[in-house]
């Protein structure tokens, strides 16, 4: 489990977030949805420990960090660095002995070539899957389905649920709102650095059909097609 | 003056063909202002800090070395080369029509070699010199474009990203200093063989002169001190297998001066030690001029290192605590 009480951030003088209180358990799955710039990342960052803030984030396997597998939206590659070696790179940061890579390479990646010459869909998956052979207990997977081809898309869905089944506390991050229906087991809706709604699974379509309204509002017509 | 200096105009005027080359130029003058401000010094100090440099390294080189004419231009090319990259070229090849691109491309090799050119026709090396005007011209034409997909093996598989970066990517600077050893062993130039393996120092320090990105350091479960000595011991016994077979072929051509050869492996191991705190020290920021003035004393003076090394070491650890607590 991972429990946010009162956790609030700020880069100068802007708040970014703002008393974030939340809990966060095992075998469940968590969709976090906002506007850009609505601290979702900064929260992520937070929970990892990579930005100082104020509250408390206490989980049951400490320090917290060392548990989770954290995939940003945009992964840093080295250049001239492989996807072996990367995965490598990795997992002896965590010390797990990983044996055979390419038994392991579920999204099929030449793992012999350089990462940053892998396409944005590849570099995402082979993030992935380094922090999948990490064995982690938490996973935050910012954008996860950002730039992946349809096919990898269903892989990593599966994976997720393999991952709820398996007890692990996940977090998503998603601006594909099917994506989350088809994952999470709770959607919070952060704005202006807060949690102004959490739903569960029944709820989720009217989520969908609110945020639509409140993003939405004139808009369209304020463009004057004709 | 400062301010003008700062402030870079839309880069969409590279689009327009009636502007002329002077605004590129003027902002790649801006940008390398701003790399001085960066690193915390004023742009006319940098510069002439880098003239003065480059003409005290330069006479020291030929000083030193018989063959300081082949190695100086071997120098500037690599510095021309750098400026072929592909995709700096595509971005140039977009921006630009094709004779006005070939014209920046001409114009910068020019610029890049010139300091060169100009040393080496003082110091009498006219034909190298040319040559060196000529091939860097060549340079300006080509683009360094790679379509094969090969990937350079190396011996250090699993451990040190930075060995397998470095290596890959300094591959042609380390075989280069393989070769000025074969030189300075066959005109039995003992200074040359030295300088050799104080290139491959140089370029191991390389490796460890970026900070990686935050999460490459977040990952580990270690703690400060247990991260700084895993990468020193790494760094240390990849740098003696790197160096070890300069060191070898010295102490058995010149087996009586076996002593500067060690000191001089010893004060590269040091230097590697420092340069690893140093950065850790800075991190996650860049080494700024403090580790540079530190590092470049401990470079003139090597028993000053064993006074920094402790002084890093203790400021790295702080630095690190974020990220390993």
């Amino acid at each position: 489990m991972i429990e946010i009480k009162n956790l609030c951030k700020s880069f100068g003088n802007k708040q970014v977030l703002n008393n974030i209180n939340i809990q966060f358990e095992h075998g469940k799955v968590y969709g976090i949805v906002g506007e850009n710039g609505a601290g979702k990342t900064t929260l992520f960052r937070c929970i990892a420990g990579l930005e100082d803030f104020e509250g408390e984030i206490q989980a049951t396997k400490t320090p917290l960090k060392n548990h989770l597998g954290l995939l940003f939206t945009d992964p840093f590659f080295f250049p001239k660095l492989t996807g072996k070696e990367y995965i490598q790179l990795l997992c002896n940061a965590r010390e797990i002995d990983l044996g055979d890579i390419e038994a392991r390479n579920v999204f099929d990646l030449p793992l012999n070539q350089y990462a940053s010459t892998y396409s944005t869909g590849m570099k995402k998956k082979l993030a992935i899957t380094a922090i999948l052979l990490q064995e982690n207990d938490y996973f935050i997977l910012d954008e996860p389905f950002n730039g992946v081809d349809i096919q990898s898309n269903i892989i990593i869905t599966e994976i997720i649920q393999k991952l709820k089944e398996l007890e692990k506390v996940v977090l998503i991050s998603s601006h594909i709102f099917s994506t989350l229906s088809a994952t999470c087991d709770e959607i919070h809706l952060l704005k202006d650095g807060q949690i102004i709604r959490s739903v569960e699974k029944p709820e989720f379509d009217m989520l969908e059909n609110e945020m639509k309204e409140i993003v939405m509002e004139n808009r369209i017509d304020r463009l004057g097609l004709k | 003056m400062l301010n003008n200096l700062l402030i870079i105009p839309n880069t969409a005027i590279f689009s327009n063909q009636t502007n002329n080359l002077k605004s590129y130029f003027s902002i790649q003058i801006k940008i390398a202002a701003r790399k001085f401000l960066d690193f915390g010094v004023h742009p006319v100090l940098g510069v002439l800090l880098i003239l003065v440099g480059f003409i005290a390294f330069s006479e020291y080189l030929f000083h030193q070395i018989s063959f300081a004419a082949y190695l100086f231009a071997f120098v500037s090319l690599t510095f021309t080369s750098a400026l072929s990259a592909q995709k700096r070229n595509d971005f140039l090849q977009l921006c630009f029509p094709e004779k006005r691109y070939k014209s920046v491309r001409t114009i910068e090799n020019t610029l890049a070699s010139l300091p060169f050119v100009i040393f080496l026709v003082y110091k009498q090396n006219l034909l190298v010199a040319v040559i060196l005007l000529f091939i860097s011209l060549l340079f300006a034409w080509s683009n360094f474009r790679t379509n094969f997909n090969f990937t350079l093996p190396t011996p250090f598989y699993k451990k040190p990203f930075e060995f397998i970066v470095g290596f890959r990517k300094t591959i042609l600077l380390l075989i280069g200093a393989c070769f000025i050893e074969f030189i300075a062993l066959s005109v039995n130039n003992f200074n040359l063989g030295i300088f050799a393996l104080a290139i491959v120092f140089l370029i191991v320090l390389t490796f460890y002169t970026t900070p990686e990105n935050e999460i490459f350091v977040w990952n580990f479960i270690v703690s400060p001190t247990k991260f700084l000595l895993s990468k020193i011991k790494i760094a240390l016994f990849f740098s003696s297998l790197l160096s070890l077979p300069f060191v070898a072929t010295l102490v058995s051509f010149y087996p009586e001066k076996y002593l500067i050869i060690l000191a001089t492996w010893l004060i590269g191991f040091m230097l590697i030690i420092t340069v690893i705190l140093a950065k850790y020290a800075a991190y996650p920021s860049e080494m700024n001029l403090p580790e540079g003035i530190v590092i470049a004393l401990g470079l003139s003076f090597p028993p000053l290192l064993l006074i920094f090394a402790p002084y890093f070491y203790f400021k790295a650890i702080q630095k690190l605590k974020p990220y390993l607590p």
